[in-house]
């Protein structure tokens, strides 16, 4: 079950979904793995898979929504785009996650310093 | 908390719907695999190779899906969907398993849920009063004399609702019959006779019109009545005019000021109450009102709000010794005792309640002991099955989830048929209820007692649920799944629990056939005790004046003289007299005397007797026995001197070791209290209280020199019952054809009716005990049943070495004595206790009653050897080749 991840790991992965699709627009799973796989410099190998539990569960909160299209080579596909809950959802964490960064960041750093 | 309810509402539509949603799923990972495919060509695979690496990159689609589906669906629920329905398909597999173990906990969850209604409606439900919590009983109460609550007269309940600060109001009630006349037929009605703070006291308000005013209930005032919603609507029609008419009460008219709602009843009152009078316009009890003797008058109260009853309790005490010193003659030695309402009209119904829920909650222990042990049994045969589901990968808790969701499937099965079965016993226990258990119209199956039968049936399921799961989930799977069979390598853990179970059933069983035996033996003492009369062949019958007709004791005595002669003159009544009150159906009259000459030893030495006055043939027609001296006669007129008969004990109280006859007596009663009578004779003691009560003092007066407004008849004849009361309603209508016979019936019928509580507690603690006489025998039959096809094998080997069958079916019985004196060595204990909390319930007999404890241990002894008979006989035959091959 999906309890077995940590919530934080649940929640980046959501988070890089949501910010995928802001920065994107409406794109299906496979577009948002490889587009991960790119931005992260291939550093983050996912078993494309996992994300699929991310877009349901954001779909679930009415963060994105689902339709089905027709990709660039002529391939039916579920396209995802982001609502305007997600983008507002988006900002709050975005936030946080900055502030929660910046956060860890400083005492690494001071825990070099000392 | 918004997206999470989001979050439910989008699961819960694709749990319902989830079909669409999955091949939806499967067709986006379809589709991502093929332009991961794509990719994969574009870098140059083949196009095997590029579909094996896409499917790596993509992971497990299986596993996708599958987490994909819980993620939208409600997994919780689809578990345990699948649970119940893989439940129902192994209950429907074992049909003989299912229906024993739903049979057993129907009869337990049903008992347990039919006694808990009486339980919730007698005990538990709130008066249907307002603020019933505020409300008290007074009585006066007497420790010298032994008597723990009593009535009062008016005079003293004046000084009581004047004086006190502690109560918002005060009033009183009485109870009996008055007859309508001119509508119809004469007819009898239910009467309140009440003070007029009755309403207030309860806050009650009337449909229509007006409860009593304080002039109502002053002497002068014109007569007015009210008229509960019943009678309204249907003696009276619904009357649109009925307020300001009048109703003709006892030959005389009342003006109807007010209608009460049919749900309203007076407190204390069993019966449906029809009309409410003032105690001053009461023909019976109207004219006592001036004495301050007597204590006959119930009176209850509301405390102010934030009074507790202790503080009250302190006021009245100030109260009551205050009138101690103003009225010795009447009040000396007398305090006034407060009770709570609810408590008062519960009164000792309570504790018999208690052991009936008590004792049918053993016979679900026992039910749920029962069915513990059968799963028990059928999880080790289920070893190997739940070995492969391990082996498989469910988890222990997955297992232990699954093995509950049988049980609670079962346990559900169980209390559905169960609260049907308790519907059906609501009703044969309302017909089978004493008529004086209060607030017998509320005992119903209502909501809040289904929901203690479901809690009930929860609580049960996972009672007996748990132990099983438990010691299921725990096995080894290796040797389990190398066992062949499954069932011969039992765990001794197992055994234990099963053993220690069916002894459990044994002594729980013990301690309520105890407890059954000593009511059985009580009950049976108790309507084998003589009365002291012989109420064979005597049918008895209530004739009430109207006191406004009849108004003259010369009057009642000619009334009665002239029904006696034309009794007697019919052919088939052999033999008629009057007697008030006739022993044990009207309860008795007791009266302080005065021995002339001979002054009490003390002030507090008082002396009290009951007091009946007869016709002279009464004691022939009763058959109370003249011990010495002379019975009553046709001479013992007002005019002649004043006698009276004593009984047996009291002469010996008061006269001992002297011949009471001679001596006179002096009676605090009318019609003639300076005028002592003199003792013609003495006669044999009679129980007139009820057949539990040792017989006490009582005095015998002539209806002659003693009347009564009315007359109790006791007529002997060998007709039918109907053919007696007819012929009584005819002679008495011969005299005024509007007077109406009441309470009429066989004397054995009232004798019968006076133990009907005791009947009633015993019938159904015998019944509880009877069934769990079976469910032990059926565990033990289990159990033993279980343990000899285990030992096939080594039954087999024995037989093979030469044992003979005598020696298995003694190694079998064994076993089965073992348990059954585990058992009962547990259970003298537990029943000894049991018996000591239901002491005062039983009559004649010790609590530590030798003869029941004895002929228990017997009776369980038996069954349960006979229970394990059956299966050492199949032991005895067990063929050793068979045997043998067996594995």
């Amino acid at each position: 079950m999906s309890a077995d991840k940590s919530d934080i790991l649940q929640g980046t992965l959501d988070l890089m979904v949501l910010k995928t699709l802001d920065a994107m627009g409406p794109l299906h799973g496979y577009g948002i793995a490889r587009r991960i796989e790119q931005i992260s410099e291939e550093a983050l190998q996912i078993n494309q898979g996992t994300i699929y539990a991310s877009l349901v569960r954001l779909l679930q909160k009415r963060w994105i929504s689902g339709a089905w299209g027709v990709s660039d080579n002529n391939r039916k596909a579920k396209f995802y785009s982001i609502t305007k809950a997600g983008r507002k959802q988006l900002n709050a964490e975005a936030e946080n996650w900055q502030r929660i960064s910046a956060v860890i960041g400083r005492v690494l750093r001071l825990a070099d310093h000392g | 908390m918004l997206t999470w309810i989001r979050t439910f509402a989008s699961r819960t539509r694709t749990w319902l719907s989830p079909r669409g949603v999955d091949q939806d799923f499967a067709n986006e990972l379809d589709s991502h695999l093929d332009m991961l495919t794509d990719e994969n060509i574009r870098r140059g695979m083949s196009l095997e190779e590029a579909r094996r690496a896409a499917r790596i990159k993509l992971g497990g689609v299986t596993q996708l899906k599958e987490t994909n589906h819980e993620l939208r669906g409600l997994p919780f629920i689809e578990t345990f969907l699948q649970d119940a329905r893989y439940a129902f398909r192994m209950l429907r597999k074992n049909p003989g398993f299912t229906a024993v173990a739903v049979l057993t906990l129907a009869l337990g969850i049903g008992a347990n849920t039919a006694i808990f209604s009486v339980v919730y409606a007698v005990l538990l439900k709130p008066l249907p009063y307002a603020n019933p919590n505020e409300l008290v009983s007074a009585f006066q109460a007497n420790t010298q004399e032994g008597v723990p609550e009593t009535g009062t007269s008016y005079p003293n309940f004046e000084e009581w609702r004047a004086q006190n600060h502690v109560f918002r109001e005060l009033a009183t009630i009485d109870f009996h019959q008055l007859t309508l006349t001119g509508l119809g037929e004469p007819a009898e009605v239910n009467t309140c006779v009440v003070t007029p703070e009755h309403f207030a006291v309860l806050d009650v308000k009337p449909l229509y019109g007006r409860v009593f005013l304080p002039e109502d209930g002053k002497r002068g005032a014109p007569p007015v009545v009210i008229v509960s919603e019943n009678l309204w609507r249907g003696t009276l029609e619904a009357a649109p005019d009925i307020l300001g008419r009048s109703l003709i009460l006892d030959k005389r008219p009342f003006t109807v000021v007010g209608i009460m709602p049919a749900a309203f009843r007076s407190p204390f009152i069993n019966s449906k109450p029809e009309v409410w009078i003032p105690l001053v316009q009461d023909p019976l009890f109207g004219s006592w009102m001036a004495r301050r003797g007597g204590h006959w008058l119930a009176v209850f109260g509301r405390l102010k709000p934030g009074v507790s009853i202790a503080q009250a309790q302190v006021e009245m005490d100030a109260i009551s010794e205050r009138l101690a010193s103003e009225f010795p003659a009447e009040n000396k030695g007398w305090t006034v005792r407060l009770v709570p309402m609810q408590k008062e009209i519960v009164g000792d119904v309570r504790t018999a309640l208690l052991v009936l829920l008590g004792a049918v909650g053993l016979v679900l222990l026992i039910a749920c002991a029962n069915i513990a042990n059968l799963l028990l049994t059928r999880a080790t045969s289920r070893s190997k099955e739940i070995a492969v589901r391990t082996a498989l990968g469910a988890g222990r808790s997955r297992i232990i989830r699954q093995l509950l969701s049988e049980t609670a499937v079962l346990g559900l099965l169980g209390g559905v048929i169960g609260v049907a079965l308790a519907y059906g016993g609501v009703r044969a226990l309302s017909s089978l209820l004493p008529d004086n258990l209060p607030q017998l119209n509320a005992i119903r199956v209502d909501n809040f007692v289904l929901i203690f039968a479901l809690v009930l049936s929860a609580i049960a399921s996972v009672a007996f649920g748990m132990v099983p799961a438990l010691f299921a989930s725990k096995s080894d799977i290796q040797s389990s799944l190398r066992q062949g069979s499954g069932r011969s390598g039992e765990s001794g853990n197992r055994r234990h629990a099963r053993n220690f179970l069916a002894a459990a059933e044994i002594a729980l069983a013990m301690v309520l056939l105890v407890a059954a035996g000593l009511l059985l033996r009580s009950f049976s003492k108790l309507t084998s005790v003589s009365p002291g009369f012989d109420p064979r062949h005597i049918v008895k019958a209530e004739v009430s004046l109207p006191q406004f007709q009849y108004s003259k004791p010369q009057q009642w005595t000619a009334f009665s003289d002239e029904l006696l002669a034309h009794l007697k003159a019919q052919p088939g009544l052999q033999d008629s007299a009057i007697g008030i009150p006739v022993p044990i159906t009207n309860g008795f009259i007791n009266l302080g005397f005065e021995i002339v000459g001979v002054p009490p030893a003390s002030q507090s030495d008082s002396r009290l007797a009951n007091y009946v006055s007869v016709s002279p043939d009464y004691f022939r027609v009763m058959g109370i026995p003249l011990l010495s001296g002379r019975l009553f006669n046709q001479q013992d007129i007002a005019s002649a001197p004043s006698v009276t008969l004593i009984s047996k004990t009291f002469a010996q109280r008061y006269f001992p070791n002297q011949d009471p006859i001679g001596k006179r007596l002096s009676f605090a009663f009318p019609p003639n209290p300076d005028n002592p009578r003199e003792i013609v004779g003495i006669v044999g003691d009679v129980r007139d209280m009820s057949l539990g009560d040792a017989p006490g003092p009582m005095m015998y007066v002539p209806f002659a020199q003693a009347p009564f407004w009315g007359a109790n008849l006791v007529v002997k004849s060998n007709l039918s019952t109907s053919a007696v009361t007819a012929a009584i309603r005819q002679e008495v209508w011969k005299i005024d054809k509007d007077l109406p016979v009441t309470d009429v019936g066989k004397l054995p019928d009232f004798l019968d009716a006076s133990v009907s509580q005791q009947r009633f507690r015993t019938f159904l603690l015998g019944l509880f005990a009877a069934m769990a006489l079976i469910l032990a025998a059926t565990g033990i039959f289990g159990v033993i049943s279980y343990s000899v096809s285990c030992r096939t094998n080594e039954i087999g080997i024995r037989v093979a070495l030469g044992a003979s069958r005598a020696t298995i079916l003694r190694m079998i019985l064994r076993e089965t004595l073992l348990l059954t004196f585990a058992g009962l060595l547990v259970g003298v204990p537990c029943a000894l206790i049991a018996s000591h909390l239901i002491g005062h319930m039983l009559f004649g007999i010790s609590v530590n009653d030798p003869i029941t404890l004895a002929a228990v241990a017997i009776t369980l002894t038996t069954v349960a050897t006979l229970a394990g008979f059956v299966p050492a006989r199949r032991a005895m035959q067990v063929d050793p080749m068979i045997a043998l091959r067996h594995e």
